[in-house]
Formats: structure tokens, C-alpha cells, sequence
């Protein structure tokens, strides 16, 4: 690849393999959803989560975005599955643009990943 | 030929032909014919014939005289200075000009940069082809339009515009046409000695010529001139001063006389491989054709799918270059204006791939582009929530 590729390896390496691409399959006491979206670039996320016991058991993402938000929403949920709940709300977007090397102009994209995994710990956090 | 890329983006720009290469690198070094045709010297003399020689080879291209024609950097300079330059030569007779909002930035950019100064610039919407509907030009033209900017072939989707007819209305209203050929010289049949047009702009690499050298023609008739927007030299009658680049103008008078030999093996060849191309992806579900089905210039094919983000469409076909309509290959950072102009949404825009052909261009090379772009779909609808 030319010195100038926007993509750096992480980011094709999630893009191109996301794993944990689809729907939670598992059944488990609760699955939880977050489905927020960018309206201005038409950006959209999906992240659902089998919680058991106090652990997210599964977690799976759909996207319609950029590759780097594919792979922003694939590097997560490969972090968070068979970890604490508590970890929902620890991941922030300044790793992500560091490790994805995400241009400064795609944040916003990087935020819906923060804020699907906010939506998703309030909703374990309510459901407690 | 070793590459590890498949090239289906020849509206952007042409791969040089080896004999156009061959041109210019006998212009170029010490033993060349590489000194300023404005020199008397023998040096000097040499590269004006060079240079007289492409013009002669240029003006048999488009079916006109080589003193009908101006060397420029390129159909963005040929455009400016055939926009800019009449307006302000006929600005004491009026101040309204006409053109579309699906042009290219070059000339699109050049009107509202008029407008800014006091211009009063009409720009009329094609119809969801891209088609410009005659009768709505002769209703907007009135009697103080100078000038009329249609593009022959648009460089997204293809489509041609009837410009007979469009100069056949100017020259009855007394109005100058401008037409961007950028996308049409070279490839589809020009006779400007029978065309009504009066300022014609191209430019070298988009047939197979050398980036960075163009040419602007105007026609021979009363009233039609322009002033020129660069000052400096006496180069080109005074319109466009400059030190002319020998061995760029040898390779755009080569690129010229072979596409006037190959024209008809060129356009058969892009056709075929056009026809390929959407033969293999017609059936995909939610295609959409932007442009016309038929009519419009075979080598190039615009499809979108709104449900498909463009820049993961775009990684997902690699090593397929082609032109995406989606924000992220936009200085804009907005979707194809073009597109948008034609009526799609903004979903609809930012998800099309445009592939155009050309003369290297293989069966093999359009054969990948339908597994990669086939591929590329079906990944991002596994990913997508939409879906």
C-alpha cells in the first residue's frame, strides 16, 4: 500500500474479517440493544449484547458507515465479549482514533460507537 | 502489463499511449527538440514546427483550422479562459450568462465567481437523466445573455447533450456557446467546421495525451472572442502568454492523430466493455443505472445502491480504481452535486461507483471489477443494519 493509505492495518484487518459482524445468537437472561445513528452523514450502529451473570457474554454490531466506524464497532466488541459490564462505560474514542489512526474529521463517527456502548450500560445498569 | 491495480477510472484521467510517450520523449533531453518555440534560433525553429505540427493534428481531430486554436494547461484553464474571457469581452453588451449545475467545478466554479462580480448567471436542471431540455434554454435566454456553457459529455454519468441543437438556438439568439468537451474530444466524432460552436475546450489526458495540456478552440465569427485572463507574454495571440511546453504539445498532436485513427476501434472496444460491465451487475438487487440506459457515452456507466455506504464500497472493491460519488472522495465534503442535481438523494448519491473504459482496458479487468464490486455489496449488506 502507498505511505498515503488511509486505512492502516488494524482498520482492514477489522473490515475486512469483522467477527463480530450480525445479530446475538446465544440465549441469555438479558439482551440488551443500542441502535443510534449520525443523521448528517446518514451513519448508523447497532450493537446488541447477551449479558449473563454480570458479563457480556456476546456482543455483536451492524453498521452502515465507514470503514473505520466498521472497525472501530469490530476492535470494541472483540474488547468487551466475556468481559464486566462495568467495561461498557470505560471505552472512550480517544484509543479508538489512536489505534484506527481515524482521521480528525470522521470524531463524530467514533462517538456513535461511545454512545451505543453508554446506551447499552444504562440499560444494563437500569435493568439491574 | 504488471500492475496491482485494475484501472476502470479513465474519465479521471488516461494512461499515456506508448507512442504518445515516444513523442514527447523525443522533444525532451539536450539531443531533443526541447528549446523555446519562440526563439528565432535554429533550436528554437525546430520546436515551432513541433509545435505547428500538433496544432495541424488537433484542428484535423476536431474538424477546423489549426489558427482556431489556443494551447492551454487543460480543459480547467480552456474553460476559464473561454468563460471568464467572453464574458468579460461582451460584458458592455449584456451580463447574463447560462449554464447547468451539472458541469464541472471548472466551469460551475467560473460562473459563480462571475456571479460574485456582478454577473447575473441562469442555471437551468436536466432532467432526471441528466438530459438539458432545449425549449427551457430558449426560455431563459433573453436579451441581454452573452454566453451559454453546456458540457458535450458529462464526465459522471455520462450522458450527452444535443449540442446542435443547443448552438443551433444560440446562433439564432445571438448568444456565444461554450461546450466542455473534456470528456468527448478525442473520443466521439467532432467537426467543428460544421458544429455551431463557438468555444470548445479539452484537454490532452483524458485520450491518452500527457496531463497538463490542453487546448481551447474559438470559432471564427464576428463578435466571438476573448480577453484574456493571464498577462505576461505574447504566446497564442496574446490570449494566453506562457512558455509553450513542446513536448506536451507533441504528445497531445500524437494523442490527437490516434484518436482519429482508433476512433472507431476506441468507441467499439469501450462499448463492448461497458456492456460487459453492467451485463454483470444489472441483476444486483436495488441497482440503480445513474444516467441514461441508452444514448449516452458507452465508456462511461454511474450505478449506485442506496442502501450501500460508498467509501466501505469503495475499500471492500480493492484493487478496483474508480470514481465514488460519496463525501469521502469530495473536496466538498458533500455526495455528488451531480447526482444530487439529477434528483438522487443524498443516499442515493453517496453510494455511486462510477467505471469508465478506455483503450488499455481488458475483458479480464472488467471481468474482476464484477467479482470485486459483486463482493463488495454483499460485505457491506453483512455488516449493515439497513439491510
Amino acid at each position: 500500500m502507498p505511505a498515503n493509505d488511509p486505512y492502516n492495518e488494524e482498520v482492514r484487518r477489522c473490515f475486512e474479517t469483522p467477527v463480530h459482524a450480525g445479530d446475538v445468537e446465544g440465549e441469555y437472561p438479558e439482551v440488551l440493544v443500542a441502535d443510534v445513528s449520525e443523521s448528517a452523514k446518514g451513519s448508523r450502529l447497532v450493537v446488541s449484547a447477551g449479558v449473563e451473570d454480570g458479563m457480556v457474554a456476546e456482543i455483536r454490531f451492524r453498521a452502515f458507515g465507514c470503514p473505520h466506524l466498521v472497525a472501530a464497532a469490530e476492535l470494541v466488541c472483540s474488547e468487551l465479549e466475556n468481559g464486566p459490564l462495568e467495561r461498557l462505560a470505560a471505552i472512550g474514542t480517544n484509543g479508538l482514533m489512536e489505534r484506527l489512526a481515524v482521521p480528525v474529521g470522521k470524531t463524530g463517527r467514533l462517538f456513535l460507537v461511545e454512545d451505543a456502548l453508554r446506551l447499552l450500560h444504562r440499560q444494563a445498569v437500569c435493568a439491574e | 502489463m504488471n500492475r496491482d491495480f485494475v484501472y476502470l477510472d479513465y474519465a479521471a484521467t488516461t494512461p499515456a499511449d506508448p507512442r504518445v510517450i515516444d513523442a514527447m520523449q523525443s522533444c525532451m533531453g539536450a539531443g531533443g527538440t526541447f528549446a523555446n518555440p519562440a526563439s528565432i534560433h535554429i533550436a528554437g525553429r525546430k520546436s515551432a514546427a513541433i509545435v505547428d505540427d500538433a496544432r495541424q493534428k488537433v484542428a484535423t481531430l476536431l474538424g477546423t483550422e489549426p489558427g482556431r486554436l489556443i494551447w492551454t494547461s487543460g480543459a480547467t484553464e480552456s474553460n476559464n479562459l473561454a468563460i471568464r474571457g467572453a464574458a468579460m469581452a461582451r460584458a458592455n453588451r449584456g451580463k447574463h450568462l447560462i449554464s447547468m449545475p451539472t458541469e464541472h467545478k471548472a466551469v460551475a466554479d467560473t460562473f459563480r465567481a462571475l456571479a460574485r462580480e456582478g454577473f447575473d448567471v441562469t442555471w437551468i436542471r436536466p432532467d432526471e437523466y441528466g438530459v438539458l431540455d432545449i425549449d427551457e434554454l430558449a426560455a431563459a435566454i433573453r436579451e441581454d445573455t452573452q454566453l451559454v456553457s453546456v458540457m458535450h459529455v458529462n464526465n459522471e454519468t455520462g450522458v450527452i447533450q444535443d449540442i446542435r441543437a443547443i448552438g443551433d438556438l444560440c446562433r439564432a439568439r445571438d448568444v456565444l456557446f461554450h461546450t466542455d468537451a473534456a470528456q468527448s474530444a478525442g473520443k466521439l466524432e467532432l467537426d467543428l467546421d460544421d458544429l455551431p460552436v463557438d468555444l470548445l475546450s479539452l484537454t490532452g489526458h483524458k485520450f491518452y495525451g500527457p496531463q497538463g495540456v490542453g487546448a481551447l478552440y474559438i470559432a471564427d465569427r464576428p463578435h466571438c472572442n476573448v480577453l484574456p485572463i493571464m498577462f505576461g507574454g505574447g504566446q497564442e495571440k496574446r490570449m494566453r502568454p506562457g512558455t509553450l511546453p513542446v513536448h506536451l504539445i507533441a504528445g497531445l498532436g500524437t494523442a490527437a492523430t490516434l484518436a482519429f485513427a482508433e476512433h472507431d476501434q476506441d468507441l467499439r472496444h469501450v462499448s463492448a466493455l461497458g456492456n460487459r460491465m453492467w451485463a454483470g451487475i444489472a441483476d444486483i438487487e436495488g441497482l440503480q443505472r445513474n444516467g441514461p440506459a441508452e444514448g449516452g457515452y458507452p465508456g462511461i456507466l454511474n450505478v449506485g445502491i442506496a442502501d450501500i455506504e460508498g467509501e466501505s464500497l469503495m475499500l471492500g472493491m480493492e484493487p478496483v480504481c474508480v470514481a465514488s460519488g460519496s463525501a469521502c472522495n469530495s473536496t466538498s465534503g458533500e455526495p455528488s452535486y451531480v447526482l444530487r442535481a439529477l434528483g438522487r438523494s443524498d443516499m442515493e448519491a453517496q453510494s455511486a461507483v462510477r467505471f469508465s473504459f478506455g483503450r488499455m482496458a481488458s475483458e479480464g479487468d472488467i471481468d474482476i471489477a464484477i467479482e470485486r464490486y459483486r463482493f463488495a455489496v454483499d460485505h457491506c449488506r453483512s455488516i449493515s443494519p439497513v439491510s
